[in-house]
């Protein structure tokens, strides 16, 4: 052992940066440079001056769609969140043929890229879509009333669609780390159901829930397939459709990056949170030397 | 008892129903539409159903209905990019999954956060700017311009999912093999390396379906020179909807597959990131 240490301090840079320098420059030239560049362009208006004229102009222009975002991303993480935790909860403690089929079919929308979601809602949600087809057949509505989708509804719709499933994949994986013996022992002590849910299950997965809802809220806000296809140009409309507007029809990178910095804020709390439990988890991992 | 049993029973069909429901019938309405060749409001179902639109876009048929173009070259022009990316990626990747896993490095948190921050933060502003970079230096609007963006989506999976394998291979394995002779090098190549294979090849995998199904980046940086199988897709969803449909569902086949297969190894919070 001492031998090799010595042959190693004969050595003036360690393997690692060798290793690690194609990736991490690769990231600080193609991530961490248009990152900074998103709040630098941000600030230089269409004089080429420092200025906060393209944040007078998002907030002018953009307030009810950066609104609109908002609305949207906590109202679809809410209902994901909810509609999670109910069918994780289904799922750890029901064991049956059911379960089985269930606990297959609900992953399937996972593998789904976001592209297709959003030509899938197209067509599904449109006015003379299967939806509307299939409810004017039931009788709930009127044939020649048909429900308008390409809205907050339709979209929340898409987005609850594709994420409710990756949270109960996150969510019933933490269920699944609770040991029986602690839920055996509740409910001997004649706890209900619904107290075992509240008092042992969610507290002692929250870090699983946390950083599923992080994440759903995250892809939510960022995403910009499924509103661009759905809503497009409309008004209310995305953040992220409102970007691509300012770039291929002005050309407009001030506010277009105004727009990006407003959207970095509103996801500010959750990538805190984010990024500061990732590190933690990576460091209860110790790296092995050797 | 017997009539609690029952309750329980037929809540779960109807929750199996229900769910099945949700998840397929959207997913219907892409088939449906795919082999609709007449389809008039309000009929529930299409009054001609055929394949003609799946043979115009295999090459099969011309049509001269707009948007009706044959999508081979979109789709070896996806697979062209798709596989240069997972060589590039997985040559950078591997690496750097390796070094974060073995050693202990100063400024390690840093590194860390440059791979989380992705997850973390809309990606669109980066795409954003990346293009304004790119005009720069001629390369917004070429197919060199997309791989990058393309490797940059994928990189950091690639290098999570590597990161994640080489931790899992116990470090006296390569031990042993040193203390018998072998060179550092020929233990990681002959020992490391099997070992992870599994764990590589799903992360590669991941990046290829990150690839064929990247949107966002494409979409700023490489239109409208560089139509990708999901560029062709949005063009024609506005004014065919059965061509669409058909492109949707080419693109839906693979990734289910692939993800199916790998899915069991990766971590529930890599997956979160697709598309």
């Amino acid at each position: 052992m001492i031998a090799k240490n010595s042959v190693r301090r004969g050595f003036i840079l360690p393997p690692y940066l060798l290793l690690l320098f194609p990736a991490v420059s690769f990231m600080l030239l193609m991530y961490a440079y248009p990152f900074i560049a998103s709040f630098t362009r941000s600030l230089i208006d269409a004089q080429g001056n420092i200025s906060f004229a393209n944040y007078a102009k998002t907030w002018d222009l953009y307030l009810k769609d950066i609104v609109f975002t908002f609305g949207v991303t906590v109202f679809s993480t809410a209902v994901t969140g909810a509609t999670a935790i109910l069918l994780a909860v289904y799922l750890r403690f029901r064991q049956s043929p059911i379960s089985r089929i269930l606990s297959g079919l609900y992953k399937l929308p996972i593998f789904i890229p976001f592209v297709v979601v959003a030509q899938m809602m197209n067509s599904f949600l449109a006015p003379h879509g299967l939806l509307n087809i299939a409810l004017a057949k039931l009788g709930l509505i009127d044939i020649d009333q048909p429900l308008q989708l390409f809205n907050f509804s339709g979209l929340s719709f898409g987005f609850i669609w594709k994420m409710v499933p990756f949270s109960v994949l996150i969510i019933h994986g933490g269920f699944q780390m609770i040991d029986d013996s602690y839920i055996e022992a509740a409910r001997s002590s004649g706890a209900r159901l619904f107290k075992v849910i509240t008092r042992i299950l969610i507290p002692m997965s929250k870090s699983s829930i946390m950083v599923a809802l992080v994440l759903v809220y995250s892809q939510i806000v960022g995403t910009f397939t499924l509103p661009y296809m759905l809503i497009g140009g409309k008004s209310p409309t995305t953040i992220t459709v409102d970007i691509a507007h300012r770039v291929n029809y002005f050309r407009d990178f001030g506010v277009a990056n105004s727009l990006g910095v407003f959207s970095y804020f509103l996801v500010f709390f959750t990538a805190i949170y984010y990024l500061r439990s990732s590190v933690q988890k990576m460091a209860e991992v110790k790296p092995v030397e050797e | 008892m017997f009539s609690k049993r029952v309750l329980t029973v037929s809540f779960e069909i109807i929750l199996l129903i229900f769910v099945f429901l949700l998840i397929i019938w959207p997913m219907m309405s892409l088939f449906i539409w795919s082999v609709a060749e007449t389809w008039y409001w309000p009929s529930t179902l299409p009054q001609k159903i055929g394949f003609d639109y799946w043979k115009q876009a295999v090459g099969m048929q011309k049509s001269l209905a707009i948007g009706a173009v044959s999508i081979v070259p979109a789709f070896f022009l996806s697979l062209m990019i798709a596989v240069i990316v997972v060589v590039i990626s997985m040559l950078i990747a591997i690496p750097a999954g390796y070094a974060l896993a073995k050693y202990r490095i100063p400024f390690g948190a840093f590194i860390l956060f440059l791979f989380l921050m992705p997850n973390a933060f809309p990606q669109q502003p980066i795409f954003v700017n990346l293009l304004r970079i790119f005009t720069k230096f001629g390369l917004a609007g070429t197919i060199q311009g997309v791989i990058l963006v393309h490797i940059l989506v994928g990189l950091v999976f690639g290098v999570w999912i590597t990161n994640a394998t080489f931790k899992s291979i116990p470090p006296y394995m390569e031990e042993a093999a040193r203390s018998v002779g072998a060179s550092k090098l020929r233990a990681f190549f002959k020992i490391t390396l099997p070992l992870a294979a599994p764990g590589l090849l799903a992360s590669a995998v991941f990046v290829f379906i990150t690839s064929l199904d990247e949107f966002t980046g494409t979409f700023f940086v490489g239109l409208p020179f560089v139509n990708t199988l999901p560029m062709t897709l949005y063009s024609s969803s506005g004014y065919n909807m059965q061509f669409a449909s058909v492109i949707a569902i080419i693109l839906l086949i693979p990734s289910i597959l692939f993800m199916a297969l790998i899915q069991r190894v990766l971590k529930a919070e890599y997956v979160g990131g697709m598309g």
